[in-house]
């Protein structure tokens, strides 16, 4: 059918391609992060699919190692979107807005699991001081925020409470570092963790939760506030919104297990937001 | 003792036995090589798995090493091990440069922070790691970068599949070789056996049976081969004229019996003619005086002593006659026979004989006569040509415990030294002479008895020795 003058008009992506003709045909540049089933191809191929859906000029999915990477990458303006974690956009909060939240198990949340190996005796934090513990990352709310502000809360630190800890840059490497016995205890987060039981039962049989964290806000998709109102963010936020409408969007969301994707209640994240506090009171 | 059993095995079945033992050892050497340049190849596989693992891994931890990046140390030791399938490459640990261990394949058996050095016990380098028979081979190398060692890898390889095809070979080698060595060894001992059959035909032709030489059939000669057919027809020749000389000897011994009695037909021609001539005188008085009762009793007395010694006579020559065909035990009577025989020779030469038979009936009846006769009789007529006119000639038969000694002694010269070669030894006779002695000799050792001779200064005896029960008499 041939584009009558009305339909131009009318068309958001017709006035952006008229207005920025070069920043419309690049691709939409869409960050990954460890809280991600890191390394997956089905589900890249799935959520690329979903994603390219909504946004016809293509996406390009970024994977960084660390929350850090993707932080800076968002901030500079290297990505125009990003799914992070709750602790980096909570530090960044005055120049990041959530664009949306995935939903699992019927809830915008999840919890931190502090896990150690099937046999081990430890009932919680306590019970594993002097071993090697291995957290996520540094910036990761469930891989290190949630068990360091429980320790500052015990007046410890992850330096005087552990012998030695690493990190592993990845929930399902932390996984694999207590299922290896490379590590006595891990800081992982439990949406991870419960999918790669689903996924991977062999390797979380080999691990054991043993505590749980209360339940916080899920790691949200976000974006630069001073970018939201950018033809490409604005498509982003609302392919995410409707991810469940496209069978490509389905398929994504079956293979990460989510529900879908909803935006962020006020005080979603409050919970982390006093963990935070915590750790900074300690320092 | 098995060097003796073994010789004492025909040539037919020695040989075939050794070719067969060669190949045997041939197998095991060629087995051994086999398995050694295995073990080489084995060897050189294991030192270049070790190599390029150290290798590959020293080039992607070396980095990660000093900053003591645990993780990504166990992450690329586990994503290694992973795609080596875990079977070769059991155990890798990696520590720093104080020999604190960084990460390891295992973490339970090699915690992070412990010390490595329990890993490196028997552990060898790389370049140097070889099969040992152990199913797991440790590997020590430093872990290199920017040239310097930053920490060590240690690496527990699994060589049992190394060790299994090992065994494999040598099983299969050994049922391979053992049957072609079998194989091999039945056909060179068929090979050889056919090879060796004339020689085995030689072998009992030459009497392993009867223990006399006999010619070889002329189908059973060897046209394939000249050399072994010139062989077989020299042979043949040779038991020929074995055959004939010993076929000459035994006429000759047949003929001895009646050269014998030749030699005393003179003394026994005058044993009979003197008393023909009193027999003609008693006959002349009968018919002169045939009225006188007393005349005639007195020359028929006359008559019937003189016909009773010429009976003695004639019938001693005939025994004598018949002694091949008579298997007549010994008896006094037949010594009684022989001085009836020898007597008159000896009286004819004027000499003197000694004559002593001490052995009783039962002594002499374990003996057959007739070879018994005609060796005292042979002796007896040696010693009475010997002993010569007015000698001494002396018989003496005693039996004891060792069996029946038949002594016969003169006073002439002594034996020449081919007749003691013909009486002692059994080599082929010397020419010249008579057979006499010789035949004495078989005789005595057709009885299993042995000859002695002695020699003083006046007189030579021969001893027969007859055991009693011996051998029968040939």
């Amino acid at each position: 059918m041939r584009p009558t003058r009305r339909t131009l008009l009318c068309s958001p992506l017709a006035l952006a391609a008229a207005t920025l003709p070069a920043a419309a045909a690049a691709p939409f540049r869409f960050a990954l992060t460890p809280v991600f089933l890191d390394n997956d191809a089905a589900v890249l191929t799935a959520l690329r699919a979903a994603m390219e859906d909504g946004l016809a000029g293509g996406v390009d999915l970024v994977q960084r190692r660390t929350y850090q990477e993707i932080t800076g990458a968002l901030l500079d303006g290297s990505v125009d979107a990003a799914w992070t974690c709750g602790y980096p956009f909570l530090q960044h909060r005055d120049t990041l807005t959530v664009l949306g939240v995935p939903v699992w198990r019927g809830r915008p949340l999840y919890q931190s699991y502090l896990i150690a190996a099937p046999d081990d005796p430890a009932t919680g934090l306590a019970d594993l001081a002097g071993g090697i513990h291995a957290f996520s990352d540094p910036d990761s709310n469930s891989g290190f925020l949630v068990t360091a502000s429980d320790l500052a809360r015990m007046g410890r630190t992850p330096d005087t409470h552990f012998s030695r800890f690493i990190f592993t840059y990845g929930h399902r490497n932390v996984v694999r570092a207590v299922a290896g016995g490379l590590v006595r205890s891990g800081s992982v987060d439990g949406y991870v963790w419960e999918t790669l039981a689903e996924a991977e039962p062999d390797l979380t049989v080999r691990t054991r939760v043993v505590a749980r964290s209360e339940w916080m806000g899920f790691p949200p998709f976000v974006a630069r506030t001073d970018r939201l109102e950018e033809p490409g963010v604005r498509a982003c936020r609302d392919t995410l919104l409707n991810i469940g409408q496209t069978a490509a969007g389905r398929e994504a969301l079956r293979l990460l297990r989510l529900d879908g994707v909803g935006p962020a209640e006020p005080g979603l994240y409050d919970g982390i937001a006093r963990r935070m506090a915590e750790i900074g009171r300690s320092r | 003792m098995r060097v003796a059993w073994f010789q004492g095995l025909p040539v037919t079945v020695r040989v075939p036995l050794i070719v067969a033992g060669l190949m045997v050892a041939l197998g095991l050497v060629a087995s051994h090589g086999v398995l050694t340049v295995l073990g080489r190849l084995q060897d050189a596989r294991l030192r270049e798995i070790a190599r390029l693992h150290v290798q590959g891994l020293s080039v992607a931890l070396g980095p990660l090493v000093p900053r003591q990046e645990v993780w990504e140390v166990y992450d690329l030791l586990d994503r290694a091990r992973a795609a080596a399938d875990g079977h070769r490459l059991l155990l890798t640990v990696v520590s720093d440069s104080e020999g604190r261990v960084l990460a390891a394949t295992d973490p339970r058996r090699a915690p992070v922070g412990s010390g490595i050095a329990p890993f490196t016990l028997g552990a060898t380098a790389p370049e140097a790691v070889r099969m040992t028979g152990d199913a797991v081979l440790r590997v020590a190398a430093p872990l290199l970068y920017q040239d310097r060692e930053v920490g060590r890898i240690v690496t527990e390889l699994d060589v049992a599949d190394f060790l299994a095809e090992r065994s494999r070979v040598r099983f299969w080698l050994l049922i391979g070789n053992a049957g072609a060595t079998a194989l091999l060894g039945l056909a060179g001992w068929l090979v050889v056996a056919r090879l060796l059959r004339p020689l085995g035909d030689l072998v009992e032709a030459m009497g392993g049976k009867t223990g006399v030489p006999q010619a070889i059939p002329e189908a059973r000669m060897p046209r394939g081969d000249p050399g072994l057919m010139r062989l077989f027809a020299t042979y043949n020749a040779m038991a020929a004229a074995a055959e004939a000389r010993a076929e000459a000897e035994r006429r000759l011994a047949a003929r001895e019996r009646f050269v014998s009695l030749g030699r005393l037909a003179s003394s026994l021609a005058h044993e009979i003619n003197n008393p023909l001539g009193g027999l003609m005188n008693a006959a002349d008085t009968i018919l002169s005086y045939p009225d006188r009762p007393e005349v005639v009793r007195q020359s028929a007395g006359l008559i019937q002593r003189g016909l009773a010694h010429l009976r003695d006579v004639s019938r001693a020559i005939l025994d004598q006659h018949r002694l091949d065909r008579s298997d007549q035990p010994l008896r006094p009577e037949d010594f009684e026979d022989l001085r009836l025989l020898f007597g008159p020779e000896a009286a004819s030469r004027g000499q003197v004989l000694d004559w002593r038979i001490g052995a009783d009936a039962a002594a002499l009846g374990c003996h057959p006569a007739a070879p018994v006769r005609q060796i005292v009789l042979n002796l007896l007529l040696n010693a009475g040509a010997a002993a010569g006119q007015s000698g001494h000639v002396a018989l003496r038969v005693v039996s004891d415990a060792e069996g029946l000694h038949l002594s016969v002694a003169d006073s002439g010269p002594g034996l020449a030294a081919d007749d003691l070669a013909r009486l002692l030894a059994s080599g082929p006779l010397p020419p010249g002479g008579g057979v006499g002695l010789r035949l004495v000799h078989d005789l005595v050792k057709g009885l299993g008895g042995t000859v002695r001779h002695m020699r003083d200064a006046h007189r030579t005896v021969i001893d027969v020795c007859l055991p009693a029960g011996g051998a029968g008499h040939a």
